[in-house]
């Protein structure tokens, strides 16, 4: 019984801030100190699913720069952490690998900006996008460690015994046998991409308006019926793709 | 001999993780130096001399080490509360029934979310305030005590413990498993330890050093946070990646080479502590 009541309270208290912020997205008015809205409205919805005040094209900017990263740094993670890995310098190449995905992006984002205005990036999609790359790639080297054992290089060594070329290695050995993995670091690397907030305001000099900038755009304007309804759009795809990698997420620990 | 796309392969390597990380650094390197940007005056060391001079560095450092380690540690008690007391001799409760999915939810909320969250359940005019009012348990409005912008920086460590908690469930309960942790409780209570004494001696020592990796990560994530104590914290002392942002966008072009040394000091820091990680041999891929 006491068991029950703590899985109950546990659930209630994760799915506490989903459900505030849907009450709260779907609020016409909301006084002080009424505990329930006073009354309620889909117009904000409607206007998401019509395109119209901005919310839906910010919605597509951050699909695109997520979807972007994480194929990037997917791709480039799985073919170059092959090369970390059985390299005889490894764990300096591994610590240098470490270093973009543990500072802070911030603190890279002001470090960057200087790359990101000499190369003509800064405040555009294309410059956001490199940069999170740089950031997300780091984390795709690291994860990638896992994947290259002995028994993959044995593979490797057999495909090319037997007159396989890098082509037939990757396409009929390499990437099946790599299949979980890389759709893990594809979902992983999204999720990173979808919560970046300080590199995306500082290199897309505010001019790329992705939901995060949106969601502080209207807390700054005190405006918390919109910030609710960003913030639902912004759980709604991390939200989807955790639940689909949830059989996988932990199974590398 | 290594092969071309080996070659190639650390060179797209070095191309993307090492070349605009060094280059950034440099940079910021030079201009905290007065040796690059707008106001280039030559070498010298006033901003270092500032920045190590004034107490706002030293705070921002206190005030990001408290909170990551606050966050650490009652994410870490929360996580294993939640991966043991959930747990039956049969199976992880954590990873089967509504629980399952429910610890999953919070996963899902990006920071910004989190810290817009608890803005609006614990400001003065909040949900809490709201339903402590309706159930008569405060009298006052004005008597709530708001846990956002506070002084012990509650309002930032409870949006991050939000965040953690489950995570750090998830895998303590993972590691139960692989570190089969099971079999060595089982092994402790025959040879005669009590339930207290297995949970404290065996079970929880070995999660915790099997998890050291992850709450390390988790500790310099926190540190170098932004967007929530953008929301949640004071004017002053800030966050070290908050200070450093505020000093890079102010008007004021002379601050400037000052949040490129916080970002300097910033980066020493946690460099040092991935590799005390790394020479610890706690990270290895």
């Amino acid at each position: 019984m006491a068991k029950k009541a703590a899985v109950a309270l546990v659930v209630s208290l994760c799915g506490l801030p989903l459900a505030v912020l849907a009450v709260l997205s779907f609020a016409g008015a909301w006084p002080f100190p009424d505990v329930v809205p006073s009354h309620w409205t889909a117009s904000r919805w409607l206007d998401v699913l019509t395109g119209r005040g901005g919310l839906a094209a910010s919605f597509g900017v951050s699909v695109l720069i997520s979807a972007s990263v994480a194929l990037l740094s997917t791709v480039l993670g799985f073919v170059t952490s092959k090369h970390v890995a059985y390299h005889p310098r490894r764990r300096l190449l591994l610590f240098l690998a470490y270093v973009p995905f543990a500072l802070s992006p911030v603190i890279l984002g002001v470090c960057l900006l200087y790359v990101a205005i000499q190369a003509g990036l800064s405040g555009t999609v294309a410059g956001v996008i490199l940069a999170q790359t740089i950031f997300a790639y780091g984390f795709a080297i690291v994860l990638f460690q896992g994947l290259w054992s002995p028994r993959m290089r044995a593979f490797e060594d057999l495909v090319r015994t037997l007159g396989g070329s890098t082509w037939q290695l990757y396409a009929r050995v390499l990437v099946p046998l790599a299949q979980e993995m890389l759709l893990l670091c594809f979902f992983q690397t999204f999720l990173i991409s979808w919560f970046q907030y300080g590199l995306t305001v500082l290199v897309g000099g505010g001019q790329v308006k992705t939901l995060t900038l949106k969601v502080y755009d209207y807390v700054g304007e005190a405006n918390v019926f919109y910030a609710a309804l960003a913030s639902c759009l912004l759980i709604f795809p991390p939200a989807l793709l955790l639940w689909a990698n949830k059989r996988f997420l932990f199974k590398a620990v | 001999m290594r092969s071309r796309s080996g070659t190639l392969g650390l060179a797209a390597f070095f191309a993307v993780a090492v070349l605009p990380i060094g280059a950034s650094l440099l940079y910021a390197l030079l201009y905290s130096v007065g040796l690059a940007g707008l106001l280039a005056e030559g070498f010298n060391g006033r901003a270092w001399l500032a920045v190590l001079g004034g107490g706002e560095i030293w705070w921002s450092l206190i005030l990001s080490v408290w909170v990551a380690a606050a966050v650490v540690a009652a994410g870490t008690a929360l996580g294993l509360a939640l991966a043991l007391g959930f747990r039956t001799d049969r199976d992880n409760a954590l990873d089967c029934g509504v629980l399952g999915y429910a610890l999953y939810l919070p996963l899902a909320l990006p920071g910004a979310v989190a810290a817009f969250f608890v803005f609006q359940m614990l400001t003065g005019g909040g949900f809490v305030a709201r339903v402590l009012l309706r159930l008569g348990l405060l009298s006052d409005p004005s008597r709530f005590v708001p846990l956002v912008t506070d002084r012990w920086a509650v309002g930032i460590i409870l949006a991050h413990t939000l965040l953690a908690a489950p995570f750090l469930a998830l895998l303590f309960a993972r590691l139960y498993e692989s570190e089969r942790v099971d079999e060595l409780a089982a092994l402790s209570r025959s040879l005669g330890a009590s339930r207290r004494q297995s949970l404290w001696r065996v079970e929880v020592p070995i999660l915790l050093h099997a998890a050291g990796t992850n709450l390390a990560l988790l500790f310099i994530v926190i540190l170098g946070s932004y967007e929530i104590p953008l929301l949640l914290g004071r004017q002053a002392p800030q966050m070290l990646s908050v200070l450093t942002m505020r000093k890079f966008a102010l008007f004021d072009l002379r601050q400037k080479p000052e949040a490129f040394v916080v970002a300097l000091i910033y980066t020493g820091l946690v460099m040092a502590l991935i590799a005390g990680l790394f020479r610890r041999g706690r990270v290895d891929g």
